[in-house]
C-alpha cells in the first residue's frame, strides 16, 4: 500500500492509504472521542462518538469506519462537529444513572471525560423518567456488571466473541431494553475475563477485586513486567501511599506491547500483584526467632565458616538477570555450585495458546544464558544458601540460610528477608528471548534488601 | 428438558441450508421452527439450533431477544395479543383489554392456570385501518367490540 498525505485540522499527515482514519488521529494524539472503537477489536460503528468533518462530505463521518484516501482534508474540531457530539452524548446519557459519586470508574470514565469536553448541556431529562435495569450482577470471573451505567458499546462482548471466542456475553433485547448479559444460568468463565473491566469504557464492568478500594485519581500508575509466568507481560502498577500506611498496590493493568502480549493480559496474572504484599517475610529468623540484622550477619558469618564440605546455592529462576550474575559471582567466590531447579516451574494446566506460558519462571530463559545448572548435585550439602528458590524442603543439607520473600514453613537456619520485584529492578528475558527492564516501584517504609544489597551486606562480612 | 426438531423440521432445516452460504443464515427460520413446535423457545432449543448451524447459543439468544414475536417463556394453547399502539389505542383498546381481563381473569402478561389463554399487549400490528386489532395465535381479529371478544373466545373455548 501506498503512503498518501492527508489533511486535518489544517495540518498534513502522511498515512497508508486505506487504512482507518481513526488509528493516525489516536497515533497522533489528535482528540476524538470515542466507545466502541478499540485497537484490539477494530471497528463496530455502533457509538457514532467519533464524528468528523470530511470535506465534501454532506454530514459528518465516524473516524472509526472512515479509510484514509487521497485530498482527504479533514475537520476534528469546531462548533458543528462539536453540536454533533453533543447530541450524540446526550442520547448516550438520556438513560445513564447519576451515580457518578459512588461509581468506581468516576475519574477514569469516558462519559466523564466527553461530557466535560462536549457536553455541559442542560439536561432535558427528569431523572424520574429514566429507564433502569439491573445493577451489580456478579458475572463471574471476578467481574461485576451494571446494566444501567452500559452504553452499549460492544467492547466486552466482542472481547468474548473475537478474542477468547468463549462467547459468554452478548447485548440481548432491544432499544431501551437492550443489556449486556450472559445466558440464562451461565456466568463469564474464561482466564482472561477481567480484561473487559479495562476494555469498558464507563462503569459498567468493575473489576470485584479493585472497586471500592481506592478513588482512581489517588493512584500512581508505574510501569512494570509480570512475574506470573515467562511470558513477561507489559503491566502498569496502581500503587498509593495513604497517610501513616505502608505503599500499597491496588492492581494490575495490561500494558500495550505489541511484541509480548498485545493489549491484554491473564486474570491470573492480573491479581498475582497480592503475592507482593501478602505474607510478607519481613523479619529476619534466627533458629526460629527473630533476630537484628548484627546478630543476623553474625550468624550468616557463622554459618558459612562452620566446618568444611559442599556449599550449594540455590536461586530462583524469577530473580532479575543483574541478581543472577551477581549470585554467579558470589558462588564462584565461596566455590559453591550454583543452581535453579526447575522442577517446580513447569505447569502445563496453566498453559495456553495465547499468553500464558508452562514455564512459571519469569526468568527462566536467563538461567539457559548464564549457563546455570538446573539439576542438584548429589553430594552430600554441608551448607544450603537459598535465594528464594521455592523448594528447599525436599533438600537435605547440614545447615540452611535462606533469603525469602515470602513466609514459607521451611527447616532453616537463618531467614533473611528479601525484596519482591516491584521493590528491586532489573531485566527479565522472557521466553521467546526478549530482555525487558523492570524499574523499581515501591518503595516500603520498612524496605527489605535486595539480592544485590544483601550480597554487598554479606561480603563486608565476609572480608 | 431436553428438545430436539420433529423430522419434518429437521428436514425443512437442511433443505434451507442449501439456499444461503452459510448455515449460520437460519437462526431466525430455526427459531421459528422451534416456537411453533413448542410454543415457546426453550434455552435448550437456542443449544440445539446452535449445534445446528454452527453458531454460539449467545448468538441466537441475541436474536431471541431481539425480536418481541419470539415467546421465550412458555405461553398458554391460545396465545392473544392485544395492540396497544395507537391507531387501537383511540379506538377503544382500552375497553377491550379491560373486556378480556375480566373475561380471562388475566392481567397482561399472564396466562391462565388450565394452560388455554395467554394475553399479552404488543405494538402495533400493522392493521391500523380496522382497529382495535388483536392476534390469536396466527389469527387477526379486526373491528373488535367487548361483544365480538365473546363470540371469539367462546368459539376457542368450546374448541378447546
Ligand atoms: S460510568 Fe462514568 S459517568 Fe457513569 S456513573 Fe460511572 S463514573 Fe459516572
Ligand atoms: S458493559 Fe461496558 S464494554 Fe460492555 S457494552 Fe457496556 S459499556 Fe461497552
Ligand atoms: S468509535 Fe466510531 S462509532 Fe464508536
Ligand atoms: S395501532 Fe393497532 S394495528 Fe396499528
Amino acid at each position: 500500500m501506498s503512503q498518501i498525505d492527508i489533511v486535518i485540522d489544517n495540518m498534513t499527515f502522511t498515512a497508508e492509504k486505506g487504512s482507518l482514519l481513526i488509528d493516525l488521529l489516536i497515533k497522533h494524539d489528535l482528540k476524538v472521542p470515542y466507545f466502541c472503537y478499540h485497537e484490539a477489536l477494530g471497528a463496530d460503528g455502533n457509538c457514532r462518538m467519533c464524528m468528523v468533518e470530511i470535506e465534501g462530505q454532506k454530514r459528518p463521518q465516524i473516524a472509526c469506519d472512515t479509510l484514509i484516501k487521497e485530498e482527504m482534508v479533514v475537520r476534528t474540531k469546531g462548533e458543528n462537529i462539536d453540536g454533533v457530539r453533543r447530541d450524540i452524548l446526550e442520547l448516550e446519557l438520556i438513560n445513564h444513572p447519576i451515580d457518578c459519586p459512588v461509581c468506581d470508574q468516576a475519574g477514569e470514565c469516558k462519559l466523564q471525560d466527553f461530557y466535560m469536553d462536549y457536553g455541559l448541556y442542560e439536561s432535558n431529562i427528569k431523572q424520574s423518567d429514566k429507564v433502569h435495569h439491573r445493577k451489580h450482577i456478579d458475572l463471574g470471573s471476578s467481574v461485576i456488571l451494571d446494566q444501567e451505567r452500559c452504553v452499549l458499546c460492544a467492547r466486552c462482548t466482542r472481547f468474548t466473541s473475537d478474542i477468547t471466542k468463549t462467547h459468554e456475553l452478548g447485548i440481548i433485547g432491544r432499544g431501551d431494553h437492550a443489556c449486556v448479559s450472559t445466558m440464562p444460568g451461565k456466568k463469564l468463565d474464561n482466564p482472561y475475563a477481567m480484561n473487559i473491566v479495562d476494555l469498558c469504557p464507563v462503569g459498567a464492568l468493575t473489576s470485584k477485586d479493585f472497586r471500592f478500594q481506592q478513588r482512581v485519581w489517588f493512584l500512581t500508575s508505574s510501569p512494570s513486567i509480570c512475574h506470573g509466568c515467562a511470558k513477561g507481560c507489559n503491566i502498569f502498577i496502581d500503587h498509593n501511599r495513604e497517610k501513616y500506611k505502608d505503599e500499597t498496590i491496588y492492581r494490575f493493568r495490561p500494558r500495550e506491547n505489541q511484541q509480548v502480549n498485545g493489549f491484554f493480559i491473564c486474570d491470573e496474572g492480573r491479581l498475582s500483584y497480592k503475592k507482593l504484599q501478602d505474607n510478607r517475610q519481613l523479619d529476619m529468623i534466627l533458629n526460629g526467632k527473630s533476630c537484628e540484622e548484627a546478630e543476623a550477619l553474625e550468624a550468616y558469618r557463622n554459618l558459612l565458616e562452620a566446618g568444611s564440605g559442599k556449599i550449594v546455592i540455590l536461586a530462583d529462576a524469577n530473580l532479575y538477570t543483574e541478581e543472577l550474575e551477581m549470585i554467579q559471582i558470589y558462588a564462584q567466590k565461596l566455590g559453591a555450585t550454583l543452581s535453579s531447579p526447575m522442577v517446580s516451574d513447569l505447569d502445563d494446566a496453566f498453559a495456553d495458546e495465547w499468553l500464558k506460558s508452562s514455564q512459571r519462571a519469569s526468568n527462566a530463559k536467563a538461567i539457559e544464558k548464564l549457563g546455570i545448572m538446573t539439576d542438584l548435585p548429589d553430594e552430600k550439602i554441608a551448607l544450603l544458601i537459598n535465594f528464594n528458590h521455592p523448594n528447599t524442603v525436599s533438600i537435605d543439607a547440614e545447615r540452611v540460610i535462606s533469603f525469602r520473600t515470602n513466609q514459607q514453613k521451611e527447616p532453616a537456619d537463618l531467614i533473611l528477608p528479601l525484596a519482591v520485584f516491584s521493590e528491586s529492578s532489573g531485566t527479565l528475558t522472557n521466553e521467546d528471548g526478549i530482555e525487558q527492564y523492570c524499574p523499581k516501584v515501591i518503595t516500603r517504609n520498612d524496605p527489605a534488601p535486595t539480592v544485590i544489597e544483601w550480597m554487598i551486606r554479606c561480603q563486608e562480612e565476609v572480608e | 428438558m431436553s428438545f430436539e426438531f420433529t423430522k419434518e423440521n429437521l428436514e425443512k432445516i437442511e433443505a434451507l441450508k442449501s439456499r444461503y452460504p452459510s448455515p449460520k443464515a437460519l437462526s431466525l427460520p430455526c427459531l421459528w421452527m422451534a416456537q411453533y413446535q413448542e410454543r415457546y423457545i426453550s434455552l435448550e432449543a437456542i443449544e440445539t439450533i446452535g449445534d445446528l448451524i454452527d453458531l454460539p447459543p449467545m448468538e441466537i439468544y441475541r436474536v431471541a431477544t431481539f425480536y418481541t414475536m419470539f415467546n421465550l417463556e412458555p405461553v398458554g394453547k391460545y396465545h392473544i395479543q392485544l395492540c396497544k399502539t395507537l391507531s387501537c389505542a383511540l379506538c377503544g383498546k382500552a375497553e377491550m383489554l379491560n373486556h378480556l381481563k375480566n373475561r380471562l381473569g388475566l392481567s397482561p402478561g399472564e396466562s391462565s392456570s388450565d394452560g388455554a389463554f395467554t394475553l399479552t399487549q404488543v405494538e402495533c400490528l400493522g392493521s391500523c385501518g380496522t382497529a382495535p386489532v388483536m392476534q390469536i395465535n396466527d389469527q387477526y381479529y379486526e373491528n373488535l367490540t367487548p361483544e365480538k371478544i365473546d363470540i371469539i373466545l367462546d368459539s376457542l373455548e368450546e374448541g378447546s
